[in-house]
């Protein structure tokens, strides 16, 4: 019992300390807390979350989620920085980002239940950052706090864009 | 009663200059797992602060933005990561930018210069200026990206010190709204341009 609690833990740390998740969930909730609507971005992107978690269950083989994952972190920064969030375009990228995430978080346990812990607690970590991030995003109703939220996705762009050319180097 | 726009401004870049000490703080972590996303952060971080002309055209961009008054406070400090970090992809993608240096050079006695003859220039023209400086020193720092080191840790730590350098110059550029602090801006704009002729003639 204490190993699957230290496992589910371990994957509620996971969108934290990966900074690539990190930053896309960032990008996400800025981009998702700019918007009037926000329930339905989250629904999307909780349900891509759970599809690419059940897709590694199913053992999907390696992926280029990281790629994607940071592609969709650099759209979303672009988007934060500009403040034109247009809503179906955030449901894609909600959409995208979450199915990457999971897909880029296969768990390295050692038993079956310590890994669904992990998985479950990996799902849960990152909605709970993903509605905090949201929530605070949703109340920088101030000029100046709007501006703060805008130079944070241009730094998230920059970030990304500069990872995104790391990796094309190394496939090449 | 409405705060004062500068106040709040004053109370963003407060914000933003807490949260990089409270991410500056933290050097045992990066001993412990070194090599690591906190190892990536901090080297990242230090990155840009290690060289004069980069840090002094850093700076420059955000006071020339102060001075200039808004959208270009808040204009020019997003466009140049976004810019800047389209160089740094370039010269990752091995893509040749000739005279960097001397480029970087130029952007501290232009935006110096600027600075200090207090030329209120019109925002996209500003932001052109801002944007096109902004490759040479994103290739710069691109083709400097040390093998090995967790790259997207070592790049936000680096585009949040540029950041906080731009931060720290809209900061300073504040003082423009008393005449003692006008003139004391626009000496830093000479002071500014002087260095970058220095780096300039060591550059050629």
């Amino acid at each position: 019992m204490r190993g699957l609690a230290q496992a589910f833990a371990e994957g509620f740390l996971n969108p934290l300390l990966t900074p690539a998740h990190a930053l896309t969930l960032l990008a996400l909730a800025l981009c998702v807390g700019q918007q009037k609507g926000r329930g339905a971005a989250l629904l999307i992107f909780v349900l891509a979350l759970a599809a690419g978690f059940l897709a590694i269950v199913l053992a999907v083989e390696t992926t280029p989620a990281r790629v994607v994952l940071l592609a969709v972190a650099a759209a979303l920064g672009v988007m934060a920085a500009a403040a034109r969030v247009p809503k179906p375009l955030v449901w894609l990228l909600a959409a995208t980002a979450g199915a990457a995430l999971a897909l880029d978080s296969p768990p390295q346990a050692v038993t079956i239940a310590a890994a669904y812990a992990t998985l479950a607690g990996t799902a849960v970590g990152a909605c709970v950052v993903l509605l905090a991030i949201t929530t605070v995003a949703g109340h920088a109703t101030a000029h100046w706090q709007r501006l703060g939220v805008r130079i944070l996705g241009s730094w998230i762009a920059a970030s990304a864009m500069l990872v995104l050319a790391v990796q094309l180097r190394l496939t090449e | 009663m409405r705060e004062p726009e500068h106040s709040k401004i004053v109370h963003l870049i407060g914000g933003l200059l807490v949260a990089m000490a409270a991410l500056a703080g933290r050097p045992a972590l990066a001993h412990i797992v070194d090599g690591s996303a906190a190892g990536g952060f901090l080297g990242g971080f230090a990155h840009p602060l290690f060289g004069l002309d980069h840090v002094v055209a850093m700076i420059a961009v955000g006071l020339w933005g102060a001075f200039l008054g808004p959208p270009a406070i808040w204009v020019l400090p997003i466009a140049f990561p976004l810019v800047m970090a389209f160089g740094g992809a370039m010269a990752i993608l091995g893509i040749a930018v000739r005279g960097v240096e001397i480029g970087i050079a130029l952007s501290a006695i232009a935006l110096g210069g600027m600075i200090a003859l207090a030329v209120r220039a019109r925002l996209v023209p500003a932001a052109m200026l801002v944007a096109g400086f902004a490759i040479f020193h994103g290739h710069a720092h691109g083709a400097e990206l040390p093998p090995g080191t967790d790259a997207v840790a070592f790049s936000v730590g680096f585009v949040m010190a540029t950041g906080l350098l731009h931060l720290t110059g809209i900061a300073f550029g504040l003082l423009t709204r008393w005449p003692i602090g006008r003139i004391g801006v626009r000496v830093a704009g000479i002071g500014i341009a002087l260095v970058g002729a220095v780096f300039l003639i060591r550059a050629v």
